[in-house]
């Protein structure tokens, strides 16, 4: 049973008429989500009993409350652009789209960090922090990314994470609207003297917000948060200098310099590893911003699949390996000085492990286009295989551990080779070193399969299976970032099976999970279950 | 009588329950009420830290780890209830490795910050070292309690330089956080080249920062791993004198934004003299030269071209100084910023410099934004003066953290614990510029003894969620009772 | 192309969400960043072309029908086409001809929108969706000494339009297109009473045979008439006869010009001289069915496939999409800055990612609110980048503004293309 009229009533009494709505016609476009057929076998699940925009924590607040008294299940979202978000683990369930609250209520530019409401994008902060000299991270999922889902809910993994962080580090306090309707500050969060902590009095509770991974919605909702914001050095925040010659497609418009004190290089090594050495000691030196590598995606893409086969068809054989052997490095500097001395630092680490300016990678209007799309949130596009999953979210650590690990996913992934059937670009490997290499980097490996083509989904379970199984050689490497990609709680059985080997973190999962919501109304399917159906794979011993 | 199941545990060596040991654990140089502990306890391990906890729960009986050695300042290893157990963890003492590749090192709670410099020396690294920690502070504790590190450019968290740890919670399970968790050994995770360096999760929570801060109150840390930094081929450090601290403040917004790659804090007159010199006399003589008050920033040199790097820092740092009127100096008031340089390598050499004026020291600290430091400095003159309490035993401390985005403030008061009057004045101030300052902004987020219950004033929230999470970790609530909102 | 034949279209929706906001390289204003007039006025995802597919895809597998709802998803549309434009920078769907073929299976079923019928039926019996009577149509050149294509033959026709052919205070600007082109030496005639509906609105309605009438009744006026060239003052038009008519195969046979193109070319020519100082800072919106909609149309007959061992999909042979590169975006511009001591200011949505007026898609006639809280949109706009009036080349699009701004008090001076040339030729 879905909603009864006199549920209904009580929730349209609380957000007002016109911002409710079961109407299943519309119902049906909040269950529809790519990477849908890979989770849950066609394009569309079970769509919400009826979706809400409330205006304000008061709203969401009285909802949260009403659904504690009746066991109506309930889940937040901001742009929902990932299958977690509209998921809902019984069909008793509401939708709570965050679209009004879309403030950027403060930018501190003396204390670098803003203070947000859940529909604010990375863009829009970007753009409005960029004006007086200030930035957040770029994400990879795209520029409709909410900063509070990424920064709270769900992931955060950015490129620029050698110097902006991620993971959840930049929160300096919350305001949460607990799974029980009450309101929980986090540290100085909404006080007058300024968001500027979100840890303590004591302990922090951000220890139960999220770890690698936020709770997809799964432990209340988060209505307002401050993040911290980092130096930027150029005169605009995205130069407005996007160029395209007449006639062009909107994709061809590009930025064609990249801005003062920033300067932007792609180095090339004899081997992998030797270039995940000289990264390593660019990143932990504090030459870069960004340090990528491997991750030689510019942005640039023709107007449309067929062109943009054309062009791949025409060019040049080129060597497979160069991209996995290369790495660009943005360097910044407040300072002329600065910018000069990190320029010159990072071509001494080049000369050091024998590397070298392939100039197909360092033109200079190539290395703009890099800025834009590896520094700015920009569009994502799922255009040429029409779905991506990123397949373990690779494991967390050092780069010793990543070079030892990339030979575990290879050898995994090879027998998909020669089926064609899923892709992985640059064979596989994308890093993101955080906080100049000082937490290691994380993986994250995009695998690219068409959901519509047969083979290719089977192919995409097989290697997903392979990846969430506990005793397959993935089991040394990760489960800490579980919950980080788009597992869904009641198919993958992901804590289930990997918590016991974890020093059983599944089972405090559980209880912190059950303790913040004891009548089990915040939906658990991008979180844990508050009790497991049934039995499930274990890990040998 | 000391249970015999303790002794099956740790053996009756480990267990001390003479008088004067029990006394010396009851109480410390905080304000705190001493409370008479039933025993001692010192583990040597993991599985008997365990066995403690397990047997403790039992038999319902409180336990207060403790890490570092004495004099302890805070209170927050002063039993909260009388025939409490002390866990003294110091015989858990091995750095148990550092790894220069991933500038990490992984501690138990019995080092301390001269042990661990020294081994980090031998691979040209050091720690992330707080002010002149006290030569008996375990590295496991300071960074379990956010004690400040002194470069906020490479401060991104609350709880840097943490990176992961190995819990016993207070139901007697372990844990281990972030990258060591698994099913492999420490060692099997070397072998693939895991370093315990990521510290998120397992999963959808972080479990290591609900044991930072926590006095205790959560689990019992068996060992941490830390980040730690290169040592610098070359390092030039600088004084930036002051008047007034509002200007030091402009500098070192300026220098925090641009995540300036050094250290950088600002004392007092009176701190820097305490720091630098041994006697009260010396100390005293000190003050009357220095400025009201300076800033302390080194120009670091690691990674290629050294010297070039602070060249270029140097250049910016007295641009930047000079465009708010200020110098860098490298000597003020006879007193060369190397000297303080050397000192802050290392821990504080004897006599703890926060013990040498006065003999006793009541710190208050708590966090707030740059810009508000200098209104507090002056509330701080203001009650001195009201109380007619002397300015000139009131040591400052001001550090910028978490990249600049906050800032620890630290008002150290120096007195006479012999002098029943002098103490009662302090206790007296002290309350009365916590309750003044956290009407104004101030975050005790790190609150110790009398200053808990100014610290929840307005965390009320905080606190009911606090306890919650430690009925999950703690249901039998043995661990460190009476500490924070427990 | 059938609706259910979008259904690779459909599933390949990602629910990005970019179908609602302008490009993101072109954003520079943030208050100015919503594409979609639907998605931006209307809450739910539905009413954004991501949520249209959805919709289609739940009817296509049967887990829903056509309601009220659905209908009212559907229609609270300008059919101008944002959209597609911004879909279509990481994406090879085709969400604009989706929802046209959505909406030809909604009438052909009897699926029809009660508010359209009056319009369809005017259009039936008296061959305008103006609600007027056949005979007035003429009216607004009465006293106007201009050919009668009909009676005189003239390679160069104009073609005035319902609105400018009904809307009576729109008449001075009617008659000043004809008079300029005149004044250029263009051997210029009219059809006055003889002229007839396009049938574009109705096609945008779903209703596919209506416009196939018109069509043919045009293409056998024209060419009885030996009309060379047709010029159109409104974008309606020159979008219905340029693009659609090419669409369903109905070859018009004569060149199409929207008027701001014609009058470019006698500028340039020195055939028109605009010598007067227009001292007016002005801004310019570009109308949908000129601009992005009115890029030709891309015949293309084919399949989809996969190149073996590969994943990407392909089409053989290769689809070129219509992306918005080639409407008619430069003539007008070119007009506005050759005019003397006006001060041309650009908004921040334009071009093929510019904002709708709000009268398209049927919304002007069934729901005007819509149309006036989009036309309203676009002058806040105006009035953010300093603008003293918008001008554009459209009547729709003027109809709009000025209601908009009636309705709000606003004081920005709305004007046409044309009566800029007007004060100052």
């Amino acid at each position: 049973m879905k909603l009864t009229k006199e549920e209904y009533k009580v929730l349209e009494d609380i957000v007002g008429p016109e911002y409710i709505t079961q109407e299943p016609v519309i119902m049906e476009s909040y269950n529809q989500i790519w990477g849908n057929k890979l989770a849950f076998g066609d394009k569309r699940h079970n769509p919400p009993a009826a979706v809400l925009l409330p205006a304000n924590v008061a709203e969401i607040q009285m909802i949260v409350r009403y659904c504690n008294k009746t066991g109506i299940l309930f889940k937040a979202s901001a742009r929902a652009f990932e299958y977690v978000a509209t998921k809902l683990a019984s069909e008793r369930g509401i939708l709570l789209e965050l679209k009004r609250m879309n403030k950027i209520l403060e930018i501190d530019v003396k204390n670098m960090h803003a203070v947000v409401e859940p529909f604010v994008t990375v863009w829009e902060l970007q753009n409005a922090a960029g004006k007086v000299g200030l930035y957040t991270g770029k994400p990879g999922v795209g520029y409709t990314a909410s900063v509070i889902s990424l920064a709270c809910c769900h992931q955060e993994m950015t490129i620029s994470q050698l110097y902006t962080s991620g993971y959840g580090r930049n929160v300096l306090g919350c305001e949460w609207v607990l799974p029980t309707g009450e309101i929980l500050y986090l540290g100085t969060a909404g006080r007058e003297e300024g968001w500027f902590s979100g840890d303590g009095p004591g302990f922090s509770l951000r220890g139960i917000l999220r770890g690698r991974a936020g709770a997809n919605g799964g432990n209340g909702v988060i209505t307002k948060c401050a993040v911290k914001l980092y130096p930027w050095y150029a005169s605009t925040p995205m130069t407005y200098e996007m160029k395209r010659q007449p006639g062009e497609a909107i994709s061809a418009a590009m930025l064609e310099k990249v801005p003062e004190n920033y300067h932007v290089v792609v180095l090339t090594f004899p081997d992998t590893e030797k270039m995940m050495k000289a990264s390593t000691e660019i990143g932990q030196a504090e030459l870069a911003c960004i340090v990528a590598p491997a991750y030689l995606a510019n942005g640039v893409m023709e107007e449309g699949n067929d062109e943009q086969y054309a062009k791949m068809k025409d060019m040049k054989p080129q060597d497979p390996t160069k991209a996995v052997r290369s790495v660009p490095v943005f360097v910044n500097g407040h300072s002329t000085r600065e910018l000069e001395y990190r320029k010159k630092a990072v071509m001494a680490v080049m000369k050091k492990w024998n590397g070298y300016l392939d100039p197909e990678y360092n033109d200079p209007r190539e290395l703009a286009h890099r800025f834009q799309y590896q520094m700015w949130s920009v569009g994502t596009s799922m255009r040429p295989t029409g779905d991506f999953m990123v397949s373990i979210q690779g494991a967390d650590g050092s780069t010793e551990m990543h070079l030892n690990y990339r030979p575990v996913e290879f050898d995994a992934f090879k027998p998909f080779v020669s089926r064609g059937s899923i892709v992985q670009p640059n064979m596989g490997m994308s890093y993101r070193p955080m906080e100049h290499y000082s937490l290691g980097s994380s993986g994250g490996i995009a695998t690219g399969y068409d959901p519509w083509d047969p083979d290719s989904l089977a192919a995409a379970r097989e290697y997903m299976d392979l990846v969430y199984d506990v005793n397959s050689p993935f089991k040394r490497f990760s489960y800490t970032n579980r919950g980080a990609m788009m597992q869904v709680e009641d198919i993958e059985h992901i804590h289930q099976r990997w918590g016991p080997i974890y020093d059983n973190a599944d089972v405090w999962l559980q209880k912190v999970r059950n303790m913040l919501d004891p009548n089990r109304v915040a939906d658990w399917s991008g979180y844990i279950p508050p009790e497991y159906a049934k039995e499930d794979k274990k890990a040998e011993s | 009588m000391v249970e015999n199941k303790l002794v099956k545990i740790v053996g009756k060596e480990n267990i001390l329950d003479n008088p004067e040991t029990l006394k010396e654990y009851s109480g410390d140089c905080s304000f705190a009420t001493p409370k008479t502990p039933a025993c001692v306890v010192r583990p040597a391990n993991i599985e008997e830290l365990q066995g403690i906890v397990r047997w403790a729960n039992e038999k319902r009986v409180p336990l207060v780890p403790i890490s570092s050695g004495a004099p302890h300042f805070r209170g927050d290893t002063v039993p909260g209830v009388e025939g409490a157990v002390i866990v003294d963890l110091r015989r858990m003492n091995k750095i148990i490795r550092v790894n220069r590749p991933n500038r990490v090192a992984i501690v138990e709670p019995g080092v301390t910050f001269g042990e661990l410099q020294a081994e980090l020396a031998k691979d040209d690294m050091s720690a992330y070292i707080p002010l002149a920690p006290r030569s008996t502070k375990s590295v496991l504790a300071s960074v379990l309690e956010r004690e400040p590190i002194l470069m906020p450019g490479l401060h991104f968290d609350s709880t840097d330089p943490m990176l992961c740890a190995e819990i016993v919670f207070g139901t007697g399970d372990k844990m281990r956080t972030g990258e060591a968790a698994g099913p492999d050994t420490l060692e099997k995770q070397w072998e693939i080249g895991k370093a315990q360096i990521s510290p998120f999760g397992p999963t959808q929570m972080d479990p290591q920062r609900l044991v930072s801060g926590a006095q205790g109150t959560i689990g019992i840390v068996t060992w941490i791993s830390l980040k730690c930094r290169l040592l610098s081929e070359v390092s030039h450090a600088f004084l930036v004198p002051s008047a007034y601290l509002d200007s030091l403040i402009q500098l070192s917004y300026k220098l925090t934004r641009i995540r300036f790659s050094g250290n950088i804090f600002i004392l007092n007159r009176l701190n820097l003299a305490c720091l630098l010199r041994r006697t009260p006399q010396e100390i005293a003589a000190l003050n009357d030269k220095l400025p009201p008050w300076v800033m302390f920033v080194s120009c670091e040199g690691y990674g290629p071209l050294p010297e070039e790097k602070v060249q270029y820092l140097e250049a910016d740092l007295k641009e930047l100084a000079e465009s708010y009127g200020l110098k860098s100096e490298t000597a003020i008031g006879g007193v060369k910023a190397e000297e303080l340089a050397s000192i802050l390598a290392k821990p504080s050499p004897e006599p703890y410099w926060k013990l040498r004026l006065k003999g006793s020291c009541d710190e208050v600290f708590f966090l707030t934004t740059q810009g508000k430091t200098p209104e507090f400095a002056r509330i701080m003159a203001e009650i001195a003066q009201q109380q007619g309490y002397p300015a000139r035993n009131i040591g400052a401390y001001i550090q910028p953290v978490a990249q600049g985005t906050s800032c620890h403030c630290e008002f150290d008061f120096y007195y006479d614990a012999d002098n029943q009057a002098e103490a009662g004045k302090t206790r007296k101030v002290v309350a009365e510029m916590a309750n003044k300052m956290e009407a104004r902004g101030a975050f005790f987020s790190r609150p110790y003894t009398e200053l808990v219950e100014v610290a929840y004033r307005r965390s009320r929230d905080t606190a009911d969620m606090q306890k919650k999470v430690k009925g999950l970790f703690d249901p039998n609530g043995i661990l460190n009772p009476g500490k924070l909102c427990f | 192309m059938n609706w259910e034949n979008y259904e690779h279209d459909m599933i390949r929706c990602t629910r990005c969400s970019y179908c609602k906001y302008i490009p993101w390289r072109f954003i520079k204003n943030f208050n100015f960043i919503e594409g979609c007039p639907s998605a931006a006025r209307y809450h739910w995802h539905a009413y954004a072309s991501g949520g249209k597919f959805n919709m289609g895809y739940s009817l296509l597998k049967g887990k829903s029908s056509i309601d009220d709802t659905f209908l009212d998803v559907l229609y609270k549309c300008m059919m101008d086409g944002s959209c597609d434009i911004s879909c279509k920078v990481g994406n090879d769907i085709e969400p604009l001809q989706y929802m046209q073929e959505l909406r030809i299976k909604c009438v052909d079923e009897g699926q029809m929108m009660p508010q359209h019928q009056p319009f369809i039926r005017s259009l039936r019996q008296e061959d305008n969706m103006m609600l007027k009577p056949r005979a007035e149509r003429g009216n607004w050149a009465d006293g106007l000494n201009v050919k009668r294509a009909a009676e005189e033959k003239t390679e160069v026709l104009y073609h005035a339009g319902c609105r400018y052919s009904y809307d009576k205070e729109f008449w001075p600007i009617a008659r000043a297109g004809v008079t300029l082109l005149q004044k250029a030496g263009v051997d210029v005639g009219i059809m006055g009473e003889e002229e007839a509906c396009c049938g574009g609105r109705a096609y945008e309605l779903g209703y596919v045979t209506e416009m196939d009438k018109f069509a043919e009744h045009q293409m056998e006026t024209f060419r009885t008439a030996g009309i060379k060239a047709l010029v159109t003052p409104c974008a309606d038009c020159y979008a219905t006869y340029k693009v659609l008519y090419d669409k369903v195969g109905k070859k018009l046979g004569v060149e199409v010009y929207h008027i701001t193109q014609y009058l470019e070319k006698l500028i340039r020519e020195g055939r028109l001289l605009l010598k007067k100082s227009l001292p007016l800072k002005v801004t310019y919106h570009d109308p949908c069915h000129l601009g992005r909609l009115g890029e030709p149309w891309i015949h293309w007959n084919g399949k989809e496939y996969k190149p073996k061992g590969g994943l990407m999909w392909l089409h053989d042979p290769p689809k070129k999409y219509r992306r918005g590169i080639n409407g008619v975006y430069d003539p007008p511009r070119n007009i506005i800055k050759s005019i003397p001591g006006l001060d041309f200011v650009e908004m921040y949505r334009i071009r093929e990612y510019a904002w709708c007026c709000g009268a398209g898609g049927g919304v002007i006639d069934s729901y005007p609110d819509f149309a006036k809280w989009t036309g309203a949109e676009r002058l806040r706009e105006a009035k953010a980048v300093g603008a003293e009036a918008i001008v554009s080349a459209c009547p729709w699009c003027k109809r709009v503004f000025l209601d908009a701004a009636a309705k709000n008090g606003d004081k920005i001076e709305v004007l046409d293309i044309i009566e800029l040339i007007q004060q100052t030729v």
